[in-house]
């Protein structure tokens, strides 16, 4: 009896153990993870399940075409799950999402892999950094991008990895710059084609700047493209003697590209000395533009120049917005731009022709925009050794952070900041490795004396729709959706969502620290979520079970 | 409110003797006693090179930035308040935090004459000369004005002003009288005042303990809380004056360099 029991077991617990083991099944087993190929990143925008790059789509619009999550129910969001990331520091990170899988990036140069669905964790990749490293504001990370099963990272010590997305195993590591000299790396790269397009940061250390191409599979440099020309080349004399060698130029955010032009976009930073200009007179090009460049080759086709001989730090370090609008009577290939120097601008990305631009934020040092979109300078506004009060501060009417075009408004999003600041000159020499910036810069007022926003911009005439205030200053991106929504953050540490047409606040949850990233949305069967960086943590929000 | 102008010794300023051994005696570890690099040529080399390398996070001014989580430090320091701690600091950086340590190539002469400016941003309590006498300002401030109606000392007296317990440690005498008698200068917004109707139809008005986006948080005058959320608001009004008045008036000069003398006291016992 008791060997027929013992028989029979297996054969009666059978359809038990089975259910059991499915049920374990849907639980912990995320869907299949599958390549990603360069054809499933140009058409992105169709994949709103999935978030393939920093900035969503190749033209950077940061707008999903998921809208299960809409103005209806998005009261009905709830916390799913939180990841803290275990080395404390502030989360710049912007996850992509894969099938499934969720790629986080940590500070100072890590990233993990994790099951979208819950947030536990698969692997987590350590990168070693040595101890003499030059950053200027922090150590930031703000994402990967993925091609094939590889992830593609940069590092502070001005490292480019390469990372298996299945293992979290290193596949290649090569240094992209010397990272005692001045260089470091913090952006997310771009996937154009079979290259890995990524920028370099150090613009408060002298480098010269430049754009990179990389082979996926072996980490070689295929091209590199300077950003500040060379003796001989066009525009080297727009710098005074030998100054071109230590001018700075960084491209430390993200660009964009265009297909059908092929054409890539990516902004660069200040002049270096920031704010002594003195030993650097001239337009002082690349700097502080957006260059077009050949989608094979690298070569710049084509540049605009937001802030010629800029002394206040005025990167050109936002992500270039591409959107085909109606303007004019006609439909352009425009590119929309709200830059840290206080004005919007309105460009033909196929030709950088200056459409039409204008003020969205307090601005001292330029009274307007000449008919070619070059600023028209306020005489006396320039760092003096004893200081002098100029709007916007150093941080800017806007910075890196993301902002969002949504084609079902036609309107462009930016967090947005009305602020001033006292700004110093100092007398500095170039040395290797130190920070070459020529001054400084000083609030004289608390933070909360000024005023910040998301602002809705008509890309066609830069009026303000619409403005939705934030306490007291933002470093937050902004995400819209097919759902009517626009997510976005603050640094008191809300995440909130608003009515993207009419800037009307729908919901709100405090996450207590301040958020530095920009959020991004997907769905796994068929279930959307949204997920932000605060403070230290990563949350994920969906709909209410 | 220049009284007290080169009256009391900047630490670093060249007073002390051994500032005048400088050239002679080099300095290679942070184990030796005290900065010898301290002359008032030292801290302005010091000063330059924390413009340069230091003040993208502390502040052009050492004051701090809130933004980058970088200290001010310009008051007490609460990470080490030798030269030595400072020294080291400077040199090795804070493991796991963004400060980093100078590059290994920065001789330490120019490491301490960044700890001989930081030094000039403090000086030895001890060393400032006061007119008044702080025992009368005390007695002054608990028997003789108003000044425990609103603020509290250690625990004792109101809520309606800040807590003056450390006021010592980062006020100079010179901050403290210019305090009393013109309070409207740099009001900090936590002392604003908010005066709002809700959606009741309630008017309320109190102290601007927090505010953000979405919500703010009062202590009206009767020191009770309320946090209210903006929507939904009738009406907002923020007042940035302070509500303390001025003593210019109301206080002889002998009492307001009493009164100060006594809140310059006002500081926890140096470790």
């Amino acid at each position: 009896m008791k060997s027929i029991l013992r028989s029979l077991l297996p054969a009666l617990l059978l359809p038990a153990l089975a259910a059991a083991q499915e049920q374990q099944l849907r639980t912990v087993i995320t869907p299949a993870f599958s390549p990603i190929t360069w054809e499933r990143l140009v058409d992105a925008k169709n994949e709103p399940e999935n978030w393939l790059m920093y900035s969503g789509t190749l033209d950077s619009q940061r707008h999903s075409l998921l809208d299960q999550i809409n103005t209806e129910n998005v009261s009905e969001l709830e916390m799913k799950w939180a990841y803290q990331i275990p080395v404390i520091d502030r989360a710049e990170t912007v996850p992509l999402v894969v099938d499934g899988i969720m790629f986080i990036t940590e500070a100072p140069s890590n990233v993990t892999a994790v099951d979208a669905r819950t947030g536990r964790v698969y692997w987590r990749y350590d990168h070693e950094l040595p101890e003499d490293l030059r950053i200027c504001c922090g150590r930031n990370n703000r994402g990967v991008a993925i091609l094939g099963e590889t992830l593609f990272m940069s590092t502070l010590d001005a490292h480019l990895v390469a990372i298996d997305a299945r293992t979290g195993n290193l596949l290649w590591n090569t240094e992209v710059a010397h990272h005692a000299s001045g260089y470091s790396k913090t952006a997310a790269p771009l996937i154009v084609k079979d290259l890995v397009v990524t920028g370099i940061a150090g613009g408060e250390f002298g480098i010269r700047g430049f754009i990179d191409a990389y082979d996926p599979e072996t980490g070689e440099l295929i091209w590199r493209t300077y950003t500040i020309p060379g003796p001989g080349e066009f525009g080297n004399d727009t710098w005074l003697g030998d100054s071109w060698a230590t001018g700075g130029s960084a491209t430390w955010i993200t660009g964009s590209y265009d297909a059908e032009l092929n054409q890539i976009y990516w902004g660069t930073g200040n002049p270096g000395p920031d704010w002594n200009g003195d030993v650097r007179l001239g337009d002082n090009l690349y700097s502080d533009s957006v260059l077009a460049l050949n989608g094979d080759t690298g070569e710049i086709e084509w540049y605009f120049q937001f802030t010629p001989h800029d002394v206040h730090d005025y990167d050109a370090i936002q992500i270039p917005i591409l959107a085909d609008i109606e303007f004019g009577g006609e439909m352009r290939n425009t590119m929309l731009w709200a830059n840290r120097n206080g004005f919007f601008y309105t460009l033909d990305r196929a030709t950088g022709e200056f459409l039409l631009g204008d003020t969205y934020a307090s601005v001292t040092w330029a009274s307007g925009l000449d008919p070619g979109g070059r600023p028209i300078r306020v005489p006396g506004m320039a760092p003096t050794y004893e200081g002098i009060m100029v709007s916007p501060p150093i941080v800017g009417a806007t910075n890196w952070y993301s902002p969002a075009f949504n084609p079902d408004t036609g309107l462009f999003y930016v967090t947005s900041f009305d602020g001033e600041q006292e700004f110093f000159k100092r007398d500095e020499d170039y040395e290797e490795g130190e920070r070459y910036t020529g001054g400084g810069g000083r609030y004289t007022q608390p933070m909360d004396a000024f005023h910040s926003s998301i602002r809705a911009i008509d890309p066609t005439t830069v009026d303000i729709v619409w403005e939705f205030p934030i306490m007291p200053r933002s470093s937050a991106g902004i995400t819209t959706t097919a759902g009517g929504l626009l997510f976005s953050g603050s640094a008191d540490g809300y995440f909130f969502a608003l009515d993207a047409a009419s800037g009307e606040e729908l919901w709100n949850v405090s996450l207590s620290r301040r958020v530095h990233a920009a959020p991004m949305t997907w769905s796994v069967d068929g279930e959307q979520f949204v997920t932000i960086a605060s403070g230290n943590v990563v949350f994920t929000f969906g709909l209410r079970d | 409110m220049s009284r007290l102008s080169g009256v009391f010794c900047r630490r670093m300023a060249g007073c002390t003797v051994l500032g005048l051994a400088m050239p002679l005696i080099p300095v290679t570890s942070a184990e030796d006693a005290g900065n010898l690099y301290n002359t008032a040529v030292d801290v302005r080399m010091g000063e330059r090179y924390f413009e340069r390398q230091c003040s993208r996070c502390h502040g052009f001014d050492a004051t701090g930035n809130d933004e980058t989580g970088a200290p001010d430090l310009t008051g007490r320091l609460t990470r080490g308040s030798t030269d030595v701690a400072i020294f080291n600091i400077i040199r090795d950086g804070i493991p796991g935090t963004a400060m980093l340590p100078v590059a290994a190539d920065v001789p330490d002469p120019q490491v301490w004459q960044v700890v001989a400016y930081l030094d000039s941003l403090r000086y030895d309590p001890g060393s400032v000369v006061l007119a008044g006498n702080a025992e009368a300002g005390g007695d002054l401030f608990w028997n003789g004005s108003d000044c425990a109606d609103c603020h509290m000392v250690n625990g004792r007296g109101s809520r309606s002003g800040p807590d003056l317990s450390r006021v010592g440690e980062n006020r100079t005498p010179d901050d403290l009288l210019a305090d009393l008698v013109n309070p409207q200068e740099n009001v900090a917004p936590r002392w604003w005042r908010l005066r709002i109707t809700g959606p009741d139809g309630v008017s309320r008005e109190g102290y601007r303990m927090n505010e953000d986006s979405f919500s703010l948080r009062i202590m009206d005058d009767g020191e009770n809380l309320w946090s209210i959320p903006k929507e939904g608001l009738q009406s907002y009004e923020r007042i940035e004056d302070s509500t303390m008045p001025g003593y210019a008036q109301t206080l002889s000069e002998s009492e307001l360099d009493d009164l100060v003398a006594y809140l310059f006291s006002l500081r926890r016992e140096e470790i």
